[in-house]
């Protein structure tokens, strides 16, 4: 056969089927970065401003992301929850939403952002093959989260550098500069993800809000998961809260903010600011680098085969057998945290600054054994 | 002949131990502790078998330096502990030898956390050696000292293991996490040395141990 003799049809073929796939993929691409997450707040929500407020140079931009006011009827301390940091971490981002959707704050004011980088939620992870969202059944039907990025999409900021160099003078690897958790506290005309976090460091300083907790998932193999990372000021709060946790039935280790380690919201909002600044991870196995295939399931039941074996053998950081690590159990994890840091911080504090008291979440025993589901809790 | 040496060494330490019958010194345990390692040693050729001795009352008093060996963030949450319990302690995470004088108890809370260690500024080596000194100073001084492991399996593996063996061998009595113990390493450690020891189910369990230990 004389492919010479078609080769302008195979040529023709050819372009028209990369048109195709470009077309396709594109359009996957642009609805997924323009797809409007529904979030119903409940009661308990008082007020919502834009975090542009703090940084008028997000006005307009991805970067723009809405937080919520919940404020008591009794006056006291003032707290902040991050969700969404890390937005292929779903357990922080679906905590913050629980608490917007079904809690309600009887002292004190409390501001949750659930979509904390909100450009890393316009995207996922290159060649991680990830789902774009999961689902959760709720009373008013199947709800859809989605499950994002672990940094700001490129599109918003673009090229990464060879070398990502902190205003602190830190270095890190070109990709980490997309990384919201190493760009505090941030700068108010610099890129996009320091223009997101300094909008933060300013907003926690003119509210002066007094505690803030940034809601994170790890690898079951990394050290530092379920765990609490605190910055030396929130250390002895921080003890209060792992023993308040313990009796609680969540087994919480206690890790200090490395001094050196810079960009991270425990080190800097505990350095540039007075908050109390808390982290808190939980083991994801979506997240690692030992799962099967990153599905839908995987997400929402944490099961996996592979983490299984590594946990016969000794390798991972967290309790695991065959029951898995489910959605709901890690947010039943940073639920419980916050409410137990409210608690502590309102006996060591609540004399001078008033308590902090949150009631209508779930417990981590209700999300555990109580036989509850995170969607029993979703509007 | 290595069976009439061992029985002479066993006899010394034997009479080492009675001529320090009282108190709560460091010497003392140790010298029990030699005894007590060498008979285990000698009739049951195990590690782990024998038994744990209880917690005896009011060993310990102020003024207390707590101190962590491992830099991990236990250091403050043993204080809190010990803030439940009505005694008071000043913690510093990397007191060194000099700064001893005046106090009458050490407390150790063993753990390792690479994070501590970088925010300390040190290496596990140097943590080592600090806490090394800080022990062979507390010992001269005689100081009671107690060691707390309350982290679980979370402050076990490669890097806190290597702290737990001279902070716990050195201890007139001990306060352990027993979901951090499953391969009896630590109970090994207090049943070969003779020091008594309460193994609890989880870090508020180590309130009534600590009550027992410290003079009302």
């Amino acid at each position: 056969m004389n492919l010479k003799k078609y080769k302008h049809a195979i040529t023709a073929v050819c372009v028209l089927g990369s048109l195709a796939v470009a077309g396709i993929a594109g359009k996957d691409f642009y609805d997924f970065r323009h797809y409007e997450e529904v979030i119903i707040p409940g009661e308990g929500v008082t007020s919502t401003f834009q975090l542009s407020d703090y940084n008028e140079n997000l006005k307009g931009t991805f970067g723009d992301t809405t937080v919520y006011v919940m404020e008591g009827e009794k006056e006291g301390g003032s707290f902040l929850v991050l969700g969404g940091t890390h937005p292929n971490e779903p357990s922080g981002h679906m905590a913050a939403i629980t608490m917007i959707e079904s809690g309600k704050v009887e002292a004190g004011t409390v501001y949750v952002i659930p979509r904390t980088d909100n450009s890393a939620f316009t995207h996922n992870d290159a060649q991680e093959a990830s789902p774009h969202f999961f689902h959760i059944e709720t009373e008013s039907g199947t709800r859809e989260f989605v499950f994002g990025s672990r940094a700001s999409n490129p599109i918003d900021q673009w090229p990464d550098p060879d070398v990502y160099t902190h205003q602190s003078g830190q270095t890190l690897s070109g990709s980490e500069m997309r990384n919201i958790n190493r760009t505090y506290p941030g700068v108010k005309d610099g890129t996009l993800t320091e223009q997101i976090s300094y909008a933060i460091t300013n907003m926690i300083t003119t509210l002066d809000i007094d505690m803030e907790m940034d809601l994170h998932e790890a690898s079951p193999e990394y050290p530092t998961v379920n765990a609490t990372v605190a910055h030396e000021r929130a250390m002895d709060m921080a003890s209060m809260g792992i023993l308040e946790l313990q009796m609680a039935g969540v087994d919480m280790s206690l890790e200090p903010s490395p001094v050196t380690l810079r960009g991270l919201t425990h080190r800097e909002l505990g350095d540039h600011t007075n908050t109390l600044a808390l982290l808190m991870e939980t083991g994801n196995p979506s997240q690692g680098r030992l799962h099967g295939a990153t599905s839908e399931e995987l997400i929402i039941d944490g099961k996996d085969k592979f983490y299984e074996k590594a946990a016969e053998l000794g390798y991972l950081y967290i309790p695991y057998d065959e029951n898995g690590a489910s959605l709901d159990m890690r947010i039943g994890r940073h639920l419980q945290g916050c409410v137990e840091y409210m608690k502590a911080f309102s006996d060591m504090y609540g004399a001078e600054k008033g308590e902090i008291i949150m009631t209508g979440i779930p417990s981590y025993e209700d999300l555990t054994s109580g036989g509850k589901t995170i969607g029993d809790y979703l509007n | 002949m290595k069976k009439k040496l061992a029985v002479m060494a066993l006899c010394l330490s034997m009479a080492a131990g009675s001529l320090s019958a009282c108190g709560g010194n460091t010497s003392e345990t140790q010298a029990v502790a030699e005894t007590q390692a060498a008979s285990q040693g000698a009739e049951e050729n195990s590690t782990t078998e024998g038994e744990v001795a209880a917690l005896p009352e009011g060993i310990a008093e102020g003024p207390i330096m707590l101190t962590s060996v491992g830099q991990s963030a236990d250091v403050n949450v043993v204080q809190t502990l010990l803030k439940k319990c009505e005694i008071e302690s000043d913690l510093n995470a990397t007191v060194t030898a000099d700064q001893l004088d005046g106090y009458k108890t050490l407390v150790l809370a063993i753990g390792g956390s690479s994070k501590g260690l970088g925010a300390a500024g040190v290496d596990e080596n140097q943590e080592i050696e600090r806490v090394k000194a800080v022990i062979a100073k507390a010992e001269e001084q005689g100081m009671t000292i107690i060691s707390l492991h309350i982290g679980g399996s979370a402050r076990r593996g490669t890097l806190s293991d290597k702290f737990i063996p001279d902070a716990l061998a050195a201890a007139d009595a001990a306060i352990i996490v027993s979901e951090g113990d499953e391969d009896g390493m630590m109970k090994g450690i207090v049943t070969e040395n003779g020091i008594p020891a309460a193994f609890v189910e989880n870090q508020v369990g180590a309130v009534e141990p600590l009550q027992t230990l410290f003079v009302k």
